[in-house]
């Protein structure tokens, strides 16, 4: 295998986590200054740490290798490729950060360099009410925009857990999924087109075709789907034109009680395959997350014993269009043998659907007593006829865990609709990690079971992720296995664009571009 | 925000009473880990957290703005994402009445 080190300005950037000299480090601030202001180039170690940090947990003795040498905060697409450009002809990796709610690292700078963080581009700089658009920097939450959205009776349907404090761009980078994307299509649908800045420095500007409010093309290849979901490895997208929507008169989320599974999971393949027009998604929680439920939340503390599964559908659009499916789909849950749970928790709960991230966690040591927890999600995509067989193979995975030590707890899991055909679903089961005593076996023990996870879902035909992306430690071991052939073409194109490998190195394990297979490095 | 069950007129600026704030309501055991003390709101049964999360005190004012805080929280939700709210117990009231209620002949 040929190593490929830097010598100079010529090569890749350096395969190292050390921070970088200070020598380097005057060099690249001397290199900023023109073209950024003083208080877009923060160098203190709280600036620094601030954006270290991302919610997937991570033992706290190791936090201090992941932090970058400088952050940016440019306010525009040119001190974007400004910046990406010094860092290429500097060789110094550059990290892009919008909003760093990611489940999967990709905001994390595993080779430290320089983050740059999105948030100061968060202008709307065109609402186009004729052709229902609207264009930003990506800087902006979907949670603002829509407030500004609503004046004019607008909405964007981009719908994370993490709506309150995810970025357009975070949504672009990992071609994010919308709770609600069974009605309205998710971020790759609803994001028309973006300008991007490619790892060299160049922009491009990417969408159907050449359009920048087109949303179908047959111009060309397909590239827009390729600069979505690249975690960052790709480069950075710096203003987005978004699909809009009405915003919706009506919402209706009913959840529905079980006394076993197999009826829950019944019950919900019927309401997604019922083809109701409003129908938004359904969620199926299985009997280990009704189980944590009664333990922990307040809304089901109070819940008999025989509520053992629930299933939710949410349906928005006009009033009436919405009560006319929410017949059908109260017909079908009856059906089914469902109980209806009440208005109280069907539209509380529905509610902080959208705001998961500011859920206060805690769990259960064996014994029973409450240890604090940091929460955190493993998903996969999954078909409808698969999800039983996968959640229980899922929760033998963390019943080991469990056995071997306090560390996780099973919170339990969710399935939700991908489609409005009821093909797929988001699976994901939800681990509270007690991240104050992950240590170096624990951590190992956890890469492990985030593999054996992601290897479940491929063997039901599955992809190993429906939501967050696959490059963190332990399931980005799979990537070549689930995309086979695809992977070497990941490696060509990551290659052909980022000739130097400055851009997020060290995810997807794409260093294999450059002759340097960095798998187990750091573990 | 004001609710009803503040107290208004005079009693709005009665003294502050630290024994008054730190007695709640006689908890009442809801499940095998859990306790409730005012409606709505849960607390872990304290036996369970002795060892790594000692429970924390608080004054009555305090528990019931946090528990208020997440009501007025998912009612912003709801605002944010639709005009209005349809109840699933008029769903669930009408299809009752379908089923009760045969079509004529």
């Amino acid at each position: 295998m040929t190593i490929t080190e830097p010598t100079g300005p010529i090569g890749t950037a350096p395969f190292t986590t050390a921070p970088l000299s200070d020598e380097r480090l005057t060099a690249l601030v001397a290199a900023l200054r023109p073209v950024l202001g003083d208080d877009q180039i923060l160098l203190a170690k709280t600036d620094r740490y601030n954006r270290a940090r991302v919610p997937a947990p991570f033992p706290v003795h190791r936090w201090s290798e992941r932090v970058p040498d400088v952050v940016v905060m440019p306010t525009s697409t040119e001190q974007v490729a400004a910046v990406v450009r010094i860092a290429n002809e500097l060789r110094i990796p550059v990290v892009p950060r919008d909003g760093g709610t990611g489940l999967t690292d990709g905001a994390v700078p595993h080779r430290r360099g320089i983050v740059v963080d999105v948030k100061k581009m968060n202008q709307i700089h065109e609402l186009d009410l004729v052709n229902r658009t609207v264009t930003v920097g990506t800087g902006i939450s979907m949670l603002k925009l829509n407030e500004r959205l609503a004046e004019h009776g607008l909405f964007y349907p981009d719908d994370p857990a993490s709506y309150p404090c995810s970025l357009v761009g975070g949504r672009i980078g990992t071609s994010g999924w919308s709770l609600i994307g069974s009605r309205y299509g998710h971020t790759r649908d609803l994001v028309l087109s973006f300008d991007h800045v490619l790892p060299t420095g160049d922009v491009l500007h990417v969408g159907d075709g050449i359009g920048q409010k087109i949303s179908k093309s047959s111009s060309g290849y397909q590239l827009k789907h390729l600069f979505m979901g690249h975690q960052g490895t790709l480069g950075i997208a710096t203003r987005a034109t978004l699909k809009l929507f009405p915003k919706p008169e009506a919402e209706l989320s009913p959840f529905w009680a079980f006394d076993n599974y197999e009826d829950a999971h019944a019950c919900t393949g019927a309401l997604a395959r019922a083809g109701v027009a409003t129908f938004a998604g359904a969620v199926l929680f299985d009997e280990h997350k009704v189980a944590y439920l009664r333990r922990d939340d307040e809304a089901y503390i109070p819940q008999p014993t025989d509520v053992r599964a629930l299933v939710c559908a949410v349906m928005y659009g006009y009033e009436d269009e919405v009560r006319a499916g929410g017949r059908r789909l109260f017909r079908i849950a009856k059906e089914h043998g469902a109980r209806y749970l009440g208005d109280e928790i069907s539209e509380g709960d529905w509610a902080a659907r959208h705001d998961r991230y500011a859920t206060p966690l805690h769990g259960r040591t064996k014994d029973g007593q409450v240890i604090p927890m940091s929460w955190h999600c493993e998903d996969a995509a999954v078909n409808f006829s698969n999800v039983p067989a996968v959640s229980r193979a899922w929760h033998e995975i963390l019943a080991d865990l469990r056995r071997k030590t306090d560390v996780f707890d099973d919170w339990g899991m969710f399935a939700y609709t991908s489609s409005n055909t009821g093909v797929d679903y988001l699976t994901e089961i939800d681990v509270g990690i007690w991240e104050q005593r992950l240590d170096d076996v624990a951590w190992a023990a956890w890469v492990k079971a985030k593999r054996d996870i992601a290897a479940v879902a491929l063997a039901h035909g599955g992809s190993m992720s429906a939501c967050h992306g696959s490059c963190r430690e332990g399931e980005v071991d799979l990537v070549p296995q689930e995309l086979g052939r695809g992977f070497d073409v990941m490696l060509d194109v990551k290659r052909s664009l980022d000739p130097n490998n400055i851009m997020n190195p060290g995810k997807y394990l794409l260093d294999r571009a450059y002759g340097r297979d960095t798998t187990d490095e750091n573990r | 925000m004001r609710t009803d069950d503040q107290p208004s007129g005079p009693g709005a600026a009665a003294p502050y009473r630290f024994a008054e704030q730190h007695t709640p309501p006689p908890a009442q055991r809801v499940s095998e880990v859990a306790q409730t003390t005012f409606e709505h709101v849960y607390e872990v049964d304290p036996r369970l957290m002795e060892e790594h999360v000692l429970q924390q005190v608080f004054p009555n004012w305090d528990t019931l703005r946090i528990m208020r805080s997440r009501h007025d929280h998912l009612a912003w939700m709801h605002r944010h994402f639709a005009e209005k709210v349809v109840t699933g117990s008029e769903i669930l009231a009408e299809i009752d009445r379908e089923t009760a209620t045969p079509p004529p002949l």
